[in-house]
C-alpha cells in the first residue's frame, strides 16, 4: 500500500492561516459575501474573486513572471481550506486557479501563459471545463465534438453538457475529436482547445439545477474557429494532458470540506444545548474528516515534491472516501439535531442542512463517478 | 377489505397518469394551485373514499384511502389529499361531522393553539396548504384537556412558506377564531391513535414516492449507454439496482403489512417499526437513484428530483424517526421480562403502544 507524506505547517504557514482567516471572517462580518455549503461550485462572485485576486491568492504557486507568488502546494492547501471551511464564494475563479493554470504551465506556450496567467490571478479570467457531452460522461474517450483543421487554426462543431459556471466564463478548456475515433485505441486522437466562450458560433443555454439555480450549461459549437495558438500541448495528446490535471482535481480538501459549515454548525448548536451524547456522536464525523485530511494533504506534499505520475491512485482513492464522507453529514446532522431543511430557513442550520442534502447527489458524480473511481484505485492497487 | 379496491385503485391510477405529469407539478411548486386536479379527484368521489356512507362518504375502507394516498405519493400529485382525507377521517373518528372544501390537519400537540370559549387563539408553523385549503382540523388545548377542533381557515392570517419540495408549509395564526366543531377532551391513546394514523397517511406517501423512483431508475439502467452497453450490465450499477429493488421490496411490504395490522388494531407497532426502517429506506433510495442517473438526474428537468426532494422532506415532517424510536424503546424497557422474541411475535395480542 501507498505511504503518503506527513505534513508539518511551519509558523510563516500558520501565520498565513490565521491572515486568511481574519480577512475571511472580517468579510463575512461586513456582508461581503454570505457563507454557504458546497461553495466552491455553486458560490459564484466575481467581485469577490476580484478581492482575492488583489490579495494574491489566486495562481499563488505560479512563477512571479506571470503575476504568481511563487508559494508553496501546502500554502494554497491552507488556503483553499480556509476557504472551504468558512464557505466563501470561491466558485468564479476555481476551475482556471485549481486547473487552468496547472494545465498551461505544464503544457502550453509562453504565449498562452503571458496571456492567460496574468488575467488568471487578478481574478478577472475564468474557466470552464468542456469534456462532458450528452452521450459521452464516464466513458469520456467517446466524446464526438470535432475540430477540423483550416488554414490558421481548427474548426469545431459538437456540444459539451453540464459545463459548469460556463454562462460567467470567459474561456474554456475543451476536449476535442482532431482525428477519427479509432475502435483500437480509442484515446487516441483528442486534444485540448482554448475556446473562447464569446466567439462567433457558440451558444450557452442554461441547465437548471435540482434547485432551480442556474449552475451548469449546455455549450454548442457551431463552426467556431480556433486559431492555431490556442491549442494546448500537443495535438494529438489531450487525454494524457487531461489525465495529469486530474490529480490536482481529484485529491483538494474540496473533496472532504463540501459539507463543512454544516459540520461547525451542528457542533455550535451541540454545544449550545449541551448536548454531550451528541457529541460524542459528532466525535465520530470529526475523527473522519482528521483521518480523510491526512489523505488529501498528503497527496498535497507529492505533487509539491512533483511526483506528478504516482499520485494519480492515490489522488481518485481520496476523492471516492472524500465525496462519500461529505455526503453523509447532513444525513448524520439531522438525526443528532432536529431540523426543517429549506433553503430560505432563517436558523442557519437549516439552511446548510438544505443547500447540502440538495447538493449532495453531485458530490459523487462531478469529477469522475464513484463508480468510475473504484476501478481506477481497484486497478492501480492490484498492479502495484 | 373492500371488494372494490382494485377497481379504484386502477382508476385513480390511471386519472394520476393521465392528468399529473412533471410540468404541472412544476407549476403547483411554484406556488399556484389548480383547481382541475383537486376537481377531478373531486367530481369521481375519491376524496370522500372511507367516510362512511351515513356521513355522505363514498364507502371503501381504509385500505382503500391509504393505497389510493400511496398512489397519489407515486405521481407527486400537487393537490391536499392526504391532509383532506386525513382531516375528515379524524373528523369522524372523533365523531365530529366531516367537511366538503379542501381541509388540512396539525396534530402536534405541542399547544399551538388554545380554546378559550369556543375561540382559537394561536401559532403553528409547516402547516400543510393552509394558504390553499378552507378548514383546519387541528389539536387545541382548553381548561379541560386536548380537543380536536375544526376551524374555518378564512378566520386565520396565513404566512406562505415551504419545504424543501416547495410544497406549502404555511405558518397559521388564529386570534380569537370561531371555531366550528369541538370534540370531546380527548384520551391519551385517541391521540395516539390520531399520531398512528397521521403516521401512517405519510408512510403511503412515501412508500408511493420511494416505487416511482424504482421505476425511473430501473427504465434509465436500461435506456443509458455508456462504454458501448447499458449501464444495468456494470456490476457495479447492478449493486445499486440491487440495493434499491431491495429498499422499494421492504417498503412496498411495510406498507402492506402494517396496513393490514392498522385494520385490526389501531395501537399495532407495526406503524412505528415502518417509520423507523423508512428512515434507511430513503436514505438510500435517493443516494442510489441520483448516483445511477448521474447527471442528468441533478437537473431540474428530471423528474427525479420530485419525488427524492419530497422524500427529504416528509421524513422531518409530523412524528419523526426519533419520536417512534422513543416509544418502542420504551415498549422495550416494560416488556423487560419477556423475551425479544415474545415481544416481537405476540405484538398484535399484547402490545399496547
Ligand atoms: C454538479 C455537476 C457539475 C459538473 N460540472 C462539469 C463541468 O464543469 N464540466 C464537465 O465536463 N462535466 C461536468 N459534470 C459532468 C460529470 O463529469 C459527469 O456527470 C460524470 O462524468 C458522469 O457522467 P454522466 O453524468 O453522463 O453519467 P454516466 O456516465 O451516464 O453514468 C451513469 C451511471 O452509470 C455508472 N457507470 C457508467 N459507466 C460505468 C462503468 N464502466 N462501471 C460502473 N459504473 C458505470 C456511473 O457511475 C453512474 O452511476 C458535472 C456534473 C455535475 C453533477
Amino acid at each position: 500500500m501507498f505511504q503518503l507524506p506527513t505534513v508539518q505547517f511551519t509558523e510563516e504557514q500558520e501565520q498565513f492561516r490565521l491572515e486568511v482567516r481574519d480577512f475571511l471572517q472580517e468579510g463575512m462580518a461586513k456582508g461581503k459575501f454570505v457563507p454557504k455549503c458546497d461553495s466552491w461550485l455553486s458560490g459564484d462572485d466575481p467581485e469577490f474573486s476580484k478581492l482575492i485576486g488583489q490579495k494574491g491568492w489566486i495562481g499563488m504557486t505560479w512563477p512571479k513572471k506571470y503575476g504568481g507568488q511563487e508559494r508553496s502546494t501546502i500554502d494554497r492547501y491552507i488556503l483553499t481550506e480556509e476557504f472551504l471551511a468558512i464557505g466563501a464564494p470561491v466558485a468564479a475563479h476555481w476551475f482556471a486557479d485549481r486547473q487552468t493554470g496547472p494545465l498551461l504551465l505544464r503544457y502550453g506556450t509562453e504565449e498562452q501563459r503571458e496571456f492567460f496567467l496574468p488575467q488568471i490571478v487578478k481574478g478577472e479570467c475564468y474557466f470552464g471545463i468542456g469534456l462532458s457531452e450528452p452521450n459521452s460522461g464516464s466513458d469520456l474517450a467517446s466524446v464526438t465534438t470535432r475540430a477540423e483543421k483550416v488554414d490558421g487554426g481548427w474548426i469545431v462543431n459538437g456540444q459539451k453538457i453540464w459545463t459548469s459556471n460556463a454562462h460567467l466564463c470567459h474561456y474554456m478548456v475543451t476536449l476535442v475529436r482532431t482525428s477519427p475515433f479509432d475502435g483500437k485505441n480509442k484515446h487516441a486522437g483528442l486534444s485540448q482547445l482554448i475556446v473562447d466562450l464569446h466567439a462567433d458560433g457558440i451558444t450557452v443555454v442554461p441547465i437548471k439545477f435540482l434547485t432551480g439555480e442556474h449552475h451548469y450549461n449546455e455549450v454548442f459549437f457551431d463552426n467556431v474557429f480556433v486559431p492555431d495558438n490556442m491549442v494546448v500541448g500537443q495535438i494529438g495528446n489531450g487525454w494524457a494532458q487531461g489525465l495529469a490535471e486530474l490529480a490536482f482535481e481529484r485529491s483538494g480538501p474540496e473533496r472532504i470540506l463540501s459539507t463543512f459549515p454544516l459540520i461547525d454548525e451542528l457542533i455550535q448548536e451541540l454545544k449550545r444545548k449541551k448536548n454531550a451524547e451528541g457529541l460524542k456522536q459528532a466525535s465520530k464525523i470529526v475523527s473522519r474528516l482528521w483521518s480523510l485530511r491526512n489523505l488529501s494533504i498528503g497527496v498535497a506534499q507529492l505533487l509539491e515534491s512533483g511526483d506528478g505520475d504516482d499520485v494519480s491512485i492515490p489522488a481518485a482513492l481520496v476523492k471516492a472516501l472524500g465525496t462519500k464522507f461529505e455526503q453523509s453529514i447532513p444525513e448524520i446532522t439531522r438525526l443528532l439535531v432536529q431540523t426543517y431543511p429549506t433553503l430560505d430557513a432563517q436558523r442557519k442550520i437549516d439552511r446548510f442542512m438544505a443547500e447540502s442534502i440538495l447538493h449532495a447527489p453531485g458530490f459523487t458524480i462531478r469529477g469522475g463517478t464513484s463508480e468510475v473511481l473504484y476501478g481506477v484505485v481497484a486497478k492501480g492497487v492490484v498492479t502495484q | 377489505m373492500s371488494e372494490m379496491k382494485d377497481m379504484i385503485l386502477e382508476v385513480v391510477e390511471r386519472m394520476l397518469k393521465e392528468n399529473v405529469d412533471k410540468d404541472l407539478v412544476d407549476i403547483v411548486e411554484q406556488g399556484n394551485w389548480l383547481s382541475e386536479v383537486w376537481n377531478l379527484f373531486e367530481n369521481n368521489g375519491i376524496t370522500i373514499v372511507a367516510i362512511s356512507e351515513e356521513n355522505g362518504g363514498a364507502g371503501g375502507d381504509l385500505e382503500d384511502l391509504l393505497n389510493i394516498v400511496r398512489l397519489t405519493g407515486k405521481y407527486a400529485a400537487p393537490i391536499p389529499f392526504t391532509e383532506t382525507t386525513l382531516a375528515n377521517y379524524l373528523l369522524e373518528y372523533t365523531n365530529l361531522q366531516v367537511v366538503s372544501e379542501p381541509a388540512t390537519y396539525m396534530l402536534s400537540a405541542n399547544q399551538a393553539y388554545t380554546l378559550e370559549d369556543g375561540k382559537l387563539t394561536g401559532e403553528a408553523i409547516h402547516i400543510h396548504w393552509a394558504r390553499h385549503t378552507k378548514r383546519l382540523v387541528t389539536l387545541a388545548n382548553s381548561a379541560e384537556g386536548i380537543h380536536l377542533v375544526e376551524v374555518d381557515l378564512s378566520q386565520a392570517e396565513i404566512t406562505p412558506g415551504t419545504n424543501l419540495a416547495s410544497e406549502p408549509r404555511d405558518t397559521v395564526k388564529f386570534q380569537n377564531a370561531t371555531v366550528s366543531q369541538i370534540s370531546n377532551a380527548l384520551s391519551f391513546d385517541e391521540i395516539r391513535t390520531m399520531t398512528i394514523l397521521e403516521t401512517a397517511f405519510q408512510l403511503a406517501l412515501m412508500t408511493g414516492a420511494i416505487d416511482k423512483i424504482n421505476d425511473l431508475t430501473v427504465q434509465y439502467t436500461k435506456e443509458r449507454e455508456q462504454f458501448g452497453r447499458p449501464i444495468h450490465r456494470f456490476q457495479l450499477v447492478q449493486q445499486h439496482i440491487v440495493n434499491l429493488a431491495g429498499e422499494t421490496a421492504v417498503a412496498l411490504a411495510a406498507f402492506n403489512n402494517f396496513v393490514d395490522a392498522l385494520l385490526t388494531n389501531k395501537h399495532s407497532s407495526e406503524v412505528a417499526y415502518a417509520r423507523i426502517r423508512f428512515e434507511e429506506t430513503i436514505q438510500a433510495v435517493a443516494t442510489i437513484s441520483h448516483q445511477v442517473h448521474a447527471a442528468i438526474g441533478t437537473t431540474h428537468e428530471h423528474s427525479l428530483h420530485q419525488y427524492t426532494r419530497r422524500l427529504w422532506s416528509w421524513r422531518d415532517e409530523g412524528k419523526n424517526t426519533a419520536y417512534w424510536t422513543d416509544i418502542v424503546a420504551t415498549q422495550l424497557l416494560e416488556n423487560s421480562s419477556d423475551s425479544l422474541w415474545a415481544y416481537l411475535t405476540g405484538t398484535k395480542l399484547a402490545l399496547k403502544l
